[in-house]
């Protein structure tokens, strides 16, 4: 089967110039993880998580640590995160987005989502426009 | 691609009841129970998307939506097949409810929520999305009341130099305020059509009047409701009149019946049909939308075999 006649679709996307705490606000809203990014024309280009939003917001020496239990608290994450709430998502959004292509086939977004351990990616038409979005739960609702 | 705007979509829920008590009970009889119930997303443009979907037929549906009620109108979206595309605002989704009386189905009681407050930024979001996806409009149809904080040429904005036809199925200023854009179908909204132009469209004659001041706007068709069986296409290559031959005793829920008028007629003339088969069609599946409890009927063979019950007729020439 193709990827266009299980995927959700959803074409909830936004611009690279919308401030991280508007992200946020649609995340929530959305009940999603993670965010396409399309350009003026509509293309897909770059995607960006909640992860990439929490990283951002901690501290600049967290990478060197293997564990949160050297942070005092969470006042400096909330700190972090006020100061770029009003930044643009482009600062931390990817933009080697991986995607697959509308007639792909399920098997082979399978494996993409298992090989990269993602919960969910974008799908494009042959114009490099967003069509849907395949999640993990939707590979699996197809396959029960 | 058919593109449905719903500036102010809305969680749809009919209850049904053997008998509404309203005025003078004791505290004991108050209470109305449901004999059933039901739920589904609402809004004109999202029923003709629904509509559409049901069809067959891939296309998007746009709007602001909000709250744990705009959650639930998405995800009922998305399991008819719908693609959706809808901006999030702050504030929760409307919900609209309607009542229908065991042998006055055809007189429904109807409450309708304003809406969620749509800020500057939010229909700033939405133009930006707006202005991405016009290019690959076939079909843009805007339809419904807008909600509060948007401006009364909201549609006139949209409908402007699209590249695209534009339907408006809508009422009030929404619609009198975007025919200057020149759309290619108007339907306005039969609850509201007596207040068209301040006249009281009852009449036959104040109809075809009325909508000749719209087409000499630059509309290249209107649909005005005439009766509840029956309605007058107005354009510049003539009149018609659609009826159906049918007793209104027979509707059991008429919500959702105008928007399966416009879905079929964009549905038919999106197939190549010529104008008077897609009225006929847009018509059969607005009865048979209003005979079942169901808001909208998207069975086609059912649809195809109703338009024996439907005649069109050329009232004259020229408009």
């Amino acid at each position: 089967m193709k990827v266009n006649q299980i995927m959700t679709k959803d074409l909830t996307a936004v611009d690279e110039e919308i401030s991280v705490r508007e992200l946020i606000f649609i995340l929530k809203n959305s009940e999603l993880s993670n965010m396409p990014i399309v350009d003026a024309e509509g293309k897909l280009a770059g995607f960006i998580s909640d992860k990439d939003v929490i990283k951002a917001a901690l501290p600049g020496y967290f990478e060197m640590l293997h564990s949160t239990s050297f942070i005092p608290d969470m006042n400096q994450l909330s700190n972090k995160l006020a100061k770029i709430a009003d930044n643009p998502i482009k600062t931390y959004m990817h933009r080697d987005v991986i995607c697959l292509k509308e007639d792909d086939d399920d098997l082979q977004a399978a494996d993409l989502i298992i090989r990269r351990n993602v919960r969910s990616l974008p799908v494009i038409n042959s114009a490099g426009k967003l069509v849907g979005i395949l999640r993990r739960i939707d590979l699996l609702r197809h396959l029960l | 691609m058919i593109i449905t705007v719903t500036p102010n979509p809305s969680l749809d829920k009919v209850y049904w009841v053997d008998r509404l008590k309203i005025g003078d009970q004791t505290q004991e009889e108050f209470l109305t129970r449901a004999t059933r119930s039901h739920m589904s997303a609402g809004g004109k443009g999202v029923n003709i998307s629904v509509f559409l979907a049901r069809m067959g037929v891939e296309n998007v549906a746009m709007g602001f939506i909000g709250g744990h009620v705009g959650q639930v109108v998405v995800r009922d979206l998305r399991n008819e097949g719908v693609s959706t595309n809808f901006v999030w605002v702050e504030g929760e989704t409307r919900t609209n409810v309607t009542i229908l009386e065991r042998g006055r189905e055809y007189v429904p009681i109807q409450l309708n929520e304003a809406g969620p407050q749509i800020s500057q930024g939010a229909s700033e979001r939405f133009l930006r999305r707006y202005g991405r996806i016009l290019p690959d409009a076939d079909w843009m149809v805007l339809a419904g009341s807008l909600p509060p904080g948007l401006d009364s040429d909201f549609y006139y904005k949209l409908a402007k130099e699209t590249g695209a036809k534009v339907v408006i199925s809508a009422g009030g200023e929404a619609l009198s305020r975007s025919l200057d854009a020149a759309p290619y179908l108007v339907k306005p909204d039969t609850r509201q059509r007596l207040a068209m132009e301040g006249a009281r469209l009852t009449s036959r004659e104040r109809i075809i009047a009325a909508g000749r001041r719209v087409i000499e706007q630059g509309v290249e068709v209107i649909i005005i409701s005439h009766g509840v069986t029956g309605d007058i296409a107005i354009s510049r290559d003539g009149i018609w009149d659609i009826k159906a031959r049918i007793s209104t005793t027979q509707f059991k829920n008429l919500v959702g019946a105008d928007d399966a008028l416009v879905g079929g007629i964009i549905y038919r003339l999106d197939e190549g049909a010529g104008f008077e088969e897609a009225l006929r069609f847009g018509m059969a599946a607005a009865i048979l939308s209003a005979e079942g409890d169901e808001k909208i009927c998207h069975q086609r063979e059912r649809i195809e075999a109703e338009m024996e019950q439907i005649s069109v007729e050329r009232y004259e020439e020229a408009a």
